[in-house]
């Protein structure tokens, strides 16, 4: 089951308009210079130019006649900019994008017209928000009497959610951008993929049509749905028997040429699927998916961090380790002491010293905290843990901190109802709600906000929850009568993601638009996954 | 436009200027000529395409003076110039701007081809060249500019590289000397003047004759230039000496004229300027629609709608007659059109207006004409002859008027200080008021700042005033100016006007407010313009009011911590240290123990800071951790020293795997009870690199050592992990009764698991075994699991 729009989606306003813009800017900055150019291209810059500008335009502009000048080009690109910015902004939790997007957003609304709706939380949402409105007020007029073609913008600031961020994903997309990491929306295969000796560069967007169908499917029905493809395609390859001169003319003029290149498609992506397996059933990945549920639904803790100490232990993965470290700290609102001290101290054993400085970065970011004293019965643990067992011990603590104060994240999860009660399996071919995109066990946090305050149009009866985020002074409605706007542009929905969105998010948004016929735009400084938020975090040996 | 005069040698810019304008012209003149007598005299004087006016003087030295006689600056033609005088110059125009060559004493000739943009280019030598060229010009082609000159019979081309003798296709013979030569206004076709009389015209690149024409004079005539023909597209050049003008073209016949005075010829773009000491005239091809109205006994649609017009004021029948005959023939429209294209044509408003008259009486008998064009023309003429009165002086024709835009008009009009008069053109014409009323309020303003009169209070209440908030004037241009001229209060008066925070930065800093540069950027919230000003202000400031600036700036302290993490690191460790901030001081202490000490005594040394600054933090467990960190160095050197092998740099775990691997397994064990690694952790650890080394029978001996902390399920893993199921069997029997069916599955003992499973009464390992049945092989333990089944069931 792919996840077609409905009938009534409404349409999209044209954004080709936007790579034009960023092609011809490109251009112009580069005819400024005159005579021939050689251009030097950073490898990192190769792919957000190449979706603007490829190497045939920029042949054309470069043409010229006097040789022996070099100039690196300065990119003004906002795709560009903020592939170079997203791990020093990750560091330093410092907001230098902000201006970035600030102008990214006066640009669509010069584009696209003024947003009747917006919505927001977070700090650096905020700060977006407030800059851009001063860009559109220093050029006013601009967008006056403007029809808005898109009803609602939606601004989330990272921060925000981080556990969402934080999770394997298992959506197709999801998980082939955790493997293989997905850039600037191509992927390069290798060749465990290709099944040839050569890696491969695919264009990973609604053109290929296989992928297209399945990148926002739970991988578990992917196999099916692309065997059954496999049989349709030899059914219709098929069909050549029995064919006469004319028809089989027909079939090889027009039918021959889509069918193999579904099929070159049709393998990559079996490949890919192969490949995905192999490495996912190696890790032991359904203990690792078991160990995040529970924490995501906060039982059996003394359980998931007896997990994640052995897999420090065992040297499975530093970023996986660090990832897990840091999914149990904010859900439960912090380490206790003894685990906070334990599992950094095997974490340095394995993996090195210099993750001391990780920690350091870890915890300024707020991924890898201590809980603060009070927090817990810390000190009453303690001295019962010193009469009995280790284990019962355990046992003795997660009963206290199930008294104690919960963690602001379980008090969110229960108020928005993010972990589903289910009643027997959840139907993973039927999803029903947004936590289909982690296999039924959690509604991605960020997306149930979005979901609720679409459906009230405000913050309003979200006060608790916007509190437990800490976010009581970045949360922000602005509505304009507008009488201007169409019932089909208020149906539009663009949602900015500052700081990086996962394609799990993507796929959970898609799911609800189709629910409730909303269509929705991402817009987003990066796209992220777990293994991208840990790596801008860790402290790398030179 | 303006004109410049000067006692002996006239000059002028590309377009010629209304005579009304000479008298304001000759008060400017009075201003410059003191300068001259000072300077040294001119050779020649012209304008640029900015209008400043270029004064070409004998030692090289080239003035240049804004529209209003203000000097702007100077610049010199080259040192060389000094001793050998300057003997004759050209002020040319390229598409790069306004350009000078010079041909000195010494013959040789340099030239510049953009002045704004001055660079000198020393032209080749002329072999054999003994007198000055009997004439020359700069010729500009494929985007160089060459120059082209006459010695005797011979023509020699200069480019930058060498000098070529060129000849043109088809002169006539017994040329001995060229007197004049002539190049088109693009630069496309070149006519040459021989002492014969002849007249040689043809392509600029001497590839091509075009015609000739002899005229049998051969005294010198004082100038030639290209008429330029519009609409024919035909050539013509106008030749003119002391009293008599002449104009030859591809035909047997001139046409001539008597000149009164002395004259000095302008060529323009579609026509030439004839200047004389009492007249200005024009001498240009008539277009067509004037020809076809104003012809003798015309019986053009045009003419015949004319005269319609006028019976009629006359209330003359004969109105409806003429008009009938166009109609009759059905040319109606096309009368009305000459009529106002016409109109266009004529520079007097009386002419103008019974021509439109003519065109709006036409109109009225017409269904369906565009009124575009009629209320077009009617803007235009009112514009024109507005710029054209001789209070403003700017006599331009329509065609010029249409090539040159309006937006070039205004600014022409700005630069003369026209402002009241631009500001109604553009409220006439309806422009948008950021190409329009702005932008000139905005020019208004830049000249205001300078008046030093007034005070500046007064001037930025002034501007102000007039400028409120209107789109697109951008006040930190105006300070900019006011900058310019000294004037820095003003200048910050005016910035606070300014509502883009962002705007007022570069300035500020100009003017050395950096601090209340740095606030503003970063209120602007564009993270590049607080860097701009971070490191201005860093190499402005010493180093302690840096840092006291940076303290109350906490965005640009964390930016410019960034920075330093990349470029300055000392810089870093400083800034930690102004704040105490001892958490970071270790951090940065620790990432200097691996990347910027190299010798192993300096990295101890580091880590011993690190330690004390984490221990001023209070963070016992980085001091703690990083004081392990230095045991484990030093023991790290000690254990190359006495195993050899690569031990620095290891984890803690991956030191100790590495003692194993190599065959010391007492060091290994010393090593994990002095860092007391965890059982566990060693359990792991060991299991691992026996596995490895494939050393079974060691491994076995671990394994019975004492009871394993991690269970013996582990052991049957790595076991099948290096495909060793007798190995595995061995431990599969000893893994506790949780695991065991996972265990027997794993080693492949299908049965065996199925019995445990069945004892243990577990249906989620009765499903597992289930699932691990394959085929016929087990078809019987599937049984058995289904008959176990459905006898829990039954109780």
């Amino acid at each position: 089951m792919a996840f077609p729009h409905r009938p009534d989606a409404p349409e999209l306003p044209d954004f080709s308009m936007l790579k034009r813009l960023a092609r011809d800017q490109l251009i112009y900055l580069l005819e400024q210079l005159p005579g021939k150019k050689d251009l030097f291209i950073e490898a990192d810059l190769m792919s957000p130019l190449d979706r603007i500008a490829n190497v045939s335009i920029l042949k054309i502009v470069l043409l010229g006649q006097t040789p022996h000048q070099e100039y690196a080009i300065h990119c003004h690109f906002m795709h560009v900019r903020w592939c170079l910015r997203k791990r020093e902004s990750m560091e330093e939790g410092d907001q230098r994008w902000i201006n970035t997007v600030a102008q990214a957003l006066h640009l669509l609304s010069t584009l696209y017209g003024p947003f009747p709706n917006c919505y927001g939380i977070g700090r650096c949402a905020k700060m977006a928000y407030e800059l851009w409105r001063n860009l559109e007020e220093e050029e006013d007029g601009e967008t006056k009497g403007r029809r808005p073609e898109i009803g609602h913008i939606f601004l989330l600031d990272r921060d925000v959610d981080f556990v969402t961020a934080l999770c394997s994903q298992v959506v197709y997309e999801g998980l082939v951008d955790d493997t293989f990491r997905i850039k600037c929306g191509s992927v390069d295969f290798g060749p465990e993929v290709t099944s040839c000796d050569k890696s491969l560069k695919v264009l990973l967007n609604a053109e290929d049509k296989v992928f297209n169908e399945i990148r926002n499917e739970h991988f578990s029905n992917v196999f099916g749905f692309l065997s059954q493809k496999a049989r349709n395609l030899q059914a219709q390859y098929d069909r050549r028997r029995g064919m006469d001169i004319k028809q089989m003319k027909n079939f090889v003029s027009q039918e021959l040429k889509g069918l193999k290149q579904e099929h070159r498609l049709l393998s990559l992506h079996i490949g890919a699927c192969e490949s995905i397996m192999k490495k996912k059933t190696k890790q032991d990945f359904q203990e690792l998916i078991k160990t995040e549920h529970a924490l995501l639904e906060g039982f059996n803790i003394r359980e998931s961090t007896s997990y994640i100490e052995e897999h420090i232990d065992r040297q499975v993965s530093p970023i996986e380790s660090l990832r897990l470290m840091c999914l149990l700290s904010i859900t439960e609102n912090g380490l206790i002491p003894k685990d906070y001290r334990s599992l950094k101290t095997q974490y340095l054993q394995s993996y090195g010293p210099e993750h001391l400085l990780t920690f350091s970065n870890l915890r300024r970011a707020g991924l890898l905290t201590e809980q603060a004293p009070g927090d817990t019965l810390t000190a009453v643990e303690s001295k019962v843990s010193k009469l009995v067992t280790d284990k019962a011990a355990g046992k003795i603590t997660d009963a206290f901190s199930s008294l104690a104060k919960r963690s602001n994240f379980r008090a969110i999860s229960k108020k928005l109802n993010l972990i589903p009660r289910v009643d027997g399996e959840y139907d993973l071919k039927v999803p029903r709600d947004m936590a289909y995109v982690f296999s039924g066990a959690y509604v991605p946090l960020s997306c149930r906000i979005i979901e609720q305050v679409l459906e009230r149009r405000s913050w309003q009866g979200l006060d608790e929850v916007v509190r437990l985020l800490n976010c009581s002074d970045f949360a922000f409605t602005d509505m304009t009568k507008e009488d201007k706007a169409s019932s089909e542009s208020l149906r539009l929905i663009l949602v900015v993601f500052l700081g990086g969105c996962t394609f799990s998010e993507i796929s959970a948004l898609r799911f609800l638009g189709r629910e409730k016929g909303y269509r929705f735009i991402f817009l987003t400084t990066a796209v992220t996954n777990s293994a991208r938020l840990m790596e801008a975090m860790s402290e790398v040996k030179a | 436009m303006p004109l410049a005069s000067l006692l002996v040698s006239t000059s002028d810019g590309p377009w010629g200027s209304g005579l009304d304008r000479v008298s304001s012209s000759e008060d400017s003149l009075r201003n410059l000529s003191p300068l001259q007598w000072k300077s040294g005299p001119v050779v020649s004087l012209g304008w640029s395409a900015e209008e400043e006016l270029l004064c070409v003087q004998e030692d090289g030295a080239v003035l240049v003076y804004g529209l209003h006689g203000d000097f702007r600056r100077h610049f010199s033609m080259g040192n060389e110039v000094l001793q050998n005088r300057v003997l004759d110059a050209r002020i040319f125009h390229t598409e790069f701007g306004s350009g000078v060559a010079i041909l000195t004493g010494a013959h040789r000739f340099t030239l510049s081809a953009n002045v704004g943009d001055l660079k000198l280019r020393r032209m080749p030598e002329v072999p054999g060249l003994q007198s000055a060229p009997s004439c020359w010009t700069a010729l500009c082609q494929d985007r160089v500019a060459h120059i082209l000159l006459a010695v005797g019979p011979d023509l020699y081309l200069l480019d930058h590289a060498a000098c070529s003798a060129v000849t043109p296709p088809g002169l006539a013979p017994g040329v001995s000397s060229f007197l004049q030569m002539a190049v088109s206004f693009t630069y496309r076709h070149l006519a040459l003047f021989t002492d014969t009389g002849y007249i040689w015209m043809g392509t600029a690149s001497l590839k091509e004759k075009l015609c000739e024409f002899n005229c049998n004079i051969r005294a010198p005539p004082k100038q030639m230039v290209w008429c330029s023909r519009p609409r024919s597209k035909e050539r013509a050049v106008v030749v003119a000496w002391e009293r008599r003008l002449m104009v030859v073209g591809d035909a047997p016949e001139s046409i001539q004229f008597v000149l009164d005075e002395d004259s000095y010829l302008v060529p323009e773009l579609d026509g030439v300027r004839i200047f004389s000491h009492s007249t200005h005239e024009f001498l240009h091809e008539v277009p067509a629609a004037s020809e076809e109205i104003f012809k003798i006994a015309s019986m053009a649609p045009g003419a015949l709608l004319l005269e319609a017009q006028k019976e009629y004021e006359k209330e003359s029948q004969k109105a409806d007659e003429y008009l009938r005959e166009i109609q009759e023939l059905g040319q109606l429209t096309q009368a009305v059109q000459q009529c106002i294209e016409a109109a266009g044509h004529e520079h007097q408003p009386d002419m103008q207006k019974s021509l439109l008259r003519a065109a709006s009486f036409g109109k009225c008998f017409l269904d369906r004409f565009p009124p575009d064009s009629f209320v077009h023309m009617c803007q235009d003429l009112r514009v024109l002859n507005a710029v054209r009165d001789y209070h403003i002086g700017i006599p331009l024709t329509y065609s010029q008027y249409k090539q040159l835009t309006i937006q070039v008009l205004l600014d022409r009009l700005v630069l003369r200080r026209l402002y009241p008069l631009a500001i109604q053109i553009c409220e006439y014409l309806r422009l948008p008021e950021v190409q329009g009323v702005s932008r000139i309020l905005a020019h208004w303003a830049c000249y205001k700042v300078q008046q030093k009169d007034v005070s500046d209070e007064d001037v930025a209440r002034a501007i102000n005033q007039k400028l409120g908030d209107t789109p697109g004037v951008s006040y930190s241009d105006i300070a900019a100016r006011a900058y310019g001229c000294g004037r820095t209060e003003l200048a910050i008066k005016l910035l606070e006007y300014e509502p883009r925070s962002g705007e007022q930065v570069p300035l500020l800093l100009k003017m050395k407010r950096s601090k209340l540069a740095l606030s503003k950027a970063i209120e602007s919230g564009d993270t590049d313009l607080v860097f701009t000003v971070l490191l201005h202000l860093k190499n402005e400031l010493n180093r302690g009011d840096f840092f006291m600036t940076l303290r109350n700036q906490p965005m640009a302290l964390s930016l410019y911590r960034q920075f330093c993490k990349h470029q300055e690191l000392e810089t870093l460790k400083d800034l930690y240290n102004q704040d105490d901030n001892h958490q970071e001081l270790g951090s940065f202490h620790i990432r200097a123990s691996y990347a910027a000490e190299e010798r192993i005594e300096g990295r101890v040394a580091a880590l011993q800071t690190a330690a004390d600054a984490f221990y001023k933090a209070k963070n016992e467990f980085a001091a703690k951790a990083t004081e392990d960190q230095m045991r484990l160095l030093r023991l790290q050197r000690r254990l190359e020293d006495e195993l050899g092998g690569q031990f620095l740099d290891l984890s803690l775990h991956d030191t100790v795997t590495t003692l194993i691997l190599g065959g010391h397994n007492k060091r290994a064990e010393q090593l994990a009870r002095d860092f007391r690694i965890p059982d566990k952790r060693l359990w792991w650890l060991k299991l691992t690199a026996l596995a490895d080394l494939e050393d079974w029978e060691e491994l076995e001996k671990f394994s019975k050592s004492k009871k394993s902390p991690i269970g013996y399920l582990p052991f049957v893993e790595i076991c099948m992990k290096q495909h060793n199921k007798y190995e595995a069997k061995k431990y599969a029997s000893r893994v506790g009764p949780e695991q065991k069916v996972k265990a027997l599955l794993l080693v492949g003992d299908v049965a065996q698991a199925a019995d445990v499973a069945i004892e243990h009464r577990n249906e989620a390992e009765l499903s597992l075994v289930l699932s691990h049945c394959t085929g016929a092989t087990d078809g019987a333990t599937a049984d058995k699991i289904q008959r176990a089944r459905a006898q829990a069931q039954k109780k």
